[in-house]
């Protein structure tokens, strides 16, 4: 079996930083400071947010369950796996272009919009250039970003959701060592 | 640095509660979210949600300033440093622009925060709607339908009463348009630098068990009506120590007669406008 953060204490509050400081700057890519060791299909980019951010108390979504990926994640994180997206803390996306719709996970409850999915997306790659235009809190005009590797529908079905807000979905999109994050409030512009 | 403790103080079980209801925070600008809040070793109303997210934010490399009504040197900024200097070992400052993450109780500091700061504030009633409904199923079915009419009504008695908004501190805010939310106990006079700051802001109400955020470059308006505009408040005096006419003054007492005088809140703003001027 693989190990984990080599110093579990230190290395998730590392990781835990870069992810606040990617949350409250959205479409801002960032390097996580450790990758740890991962079994396929899970990139060692979102090993380490699913270590930093799961325990016992989480219930947590895989898209592809191979049996070393699940129990390398009992072992080290002792996660509880839900068989229903619906029912996610977390969801993990490894193949991103084959991924359920976004309906499909929780969006909270208007008096809890907290109680909603946050989803670990690993994609193919960002790139500054070419990309479209993101708006909302924590960006202070606009930023640019392009994410490949999502399905040709995904940001059609995000924006049918912006009508729901509060109610929402948090997405981390993770390559190699890099993080953005989109949280629900961040508006894609009409470019 | 005490040994016994796991690095700042609280257990690792903890600090991922608090990192994920942290995210969920930011996620949400000015939502509360409920958190598991733990037994400090010091009582609540000390800054105990403050203390918890700072522990589930510190790293080895950060460099801490907790404040106390503007204050370094008051008794429960000096325990609150002190503490982490303990369970932590972090390295401790009190010049604002030094601070990596800054801890504060009912101020904002004047200096302008950097967007690489965070600043963690101490919360004693994080529903700015408590005193209005005591209910917190109903305050939550207010926020979820954004029915801010009690609010409104009043600052309007304010209004009708003292011919304008009477509210000093605490004064309410909307968040990205949104959530109602309580800045905390800062005078309205800080209100204005919590709009498009910077830097991030968490807030930690620990006997409340919520906690919330407003992340950078977000608009903050504080509640006003068109013909009673929002306005923070003036001085006559300047600060007596540093000359200062722009930042917020306490009036202390000095002598058995009665004698008064003006000086900066904020002790690190002060002390390093009186270093200038000397130099």
């Amino acid at each position: 079996m693989l190990a984990a953060f080599a110093n579990p204490v230190f290395d998730s509050q590392r990781t835990f930083r870069e992810l606040l400081q990617a949350m409250a700057r959205p479409a801002s890519p960032r390097a996580l400071p450790i990758l740890p060791p991962s079994p396929a299909p899970i990139a060692p980019a979102a090993m380490a947010i699913l270590l930093t951010l799961c325990d016992a108390t989480t219930s947590v979504w895989l898209q592809q369950p191979q049996r070393e990926a699940v129990e390398h994640l009992r072992f080290h994180a002792g996660l509880r796996l839900v068989e229903q997206p619906q029912d996610a803390d977390f969801a993990l996306i490894t193949d991103a272009a084959s991924m359920p719709p976004l309906t499909s996970f929780a969006r909270g409850d208007m008096r809890y919009p907290d109680r909603s999915a946050s989803l670990i997306v690993q994609v193919a790659g960002f790139r500054s250039e070419g990309g479209a235009h993101f708006a909302g809190p924590g960006i202070r005009e606009t930023e640019s970003l392009a994410i490949d590797g999502l399905p040709w529908d995904f940001w059609q079905q995000r924006a049918a959701l912006a009508v729901q807000l509060p109610l929402g979905i948090d997405l981390y999109f993770v390559a190699a060592q890099h993080v953005v994050a989109l949280p629900r409030t961040t508006r894609l512009l009409e470019s | 640095m005490t040994p016994s403790y796991n690095f700042a103080f609280l257990d690792e079980d903890t600090k991922r509660m608090l990192r994920r209801a942290l995210l969920k925070a930011v996620a949400i600008p000015g939502y509360q979210v409920p958190f598991g809040s733990r037994e400090m070793p010091l009582p609540y109303g000390w800054g105990t949600g403050g203390i918890q997210v700072t522990a589930a934010l510190l790293g080895p490399d950060d460099v801490l300033k907790v404040i106390d009504q503007g204050a370094d040197d008051t008794t429960n900024a000096v325990n609150i440093r002190r503490f982490f200097a303990r369970v932590a070992g972090v390295a401790t400052t009190e010049h604002t622009a030094d601070a990596t993450l800054i801890q504060t109780r009912h101020r904002i500091p004047e200096t302008s925060l950097r967007e690489d700061q965070i600043l963690v504030f101490q919360v004693p009633e994080p529903e700015p709607l408590r005193t209005l409904e005591p209910r917190e199923a109903e305050t939550r079915t207010l926020h979820a339908l954004a029915d801010y009419g009690l609010m409104h009504v009043k600052l309007y008695e304010d209004i009708a009463q003292y011919g304008h908004i009477a509210t000093s501190y605490d004064y309410p805010v909307l968040v990205d348009g949104r959530f109602l939310t309580s800045p905390s106990p800062i005078p309205k006079f800080d209100n204005p630098k919590m709009d498009h700051s910077p830097a991030l802001m968490l807030f930690g109400a620990g006997r409340e068990k919520r906690l919330y955020a407003i992340p950078p470059y977000t608009r903050v308006e504080s509640l006003a009506f068109e013909d009673h505009p929002f306005e923070i408040q003036r001085w006559e005096h300047r600060c007596e120590l540093c000359g200062s006419g722009e930042s917020y003054l306490d009036e202390v007492v000095v002598d058995d007669r009665g004698t008064r005088m003006f000086v900066c809140s904020d002790t690190d703003f002060c002390g390093q406008r009186r270093a200038e001027a000397q130099a």
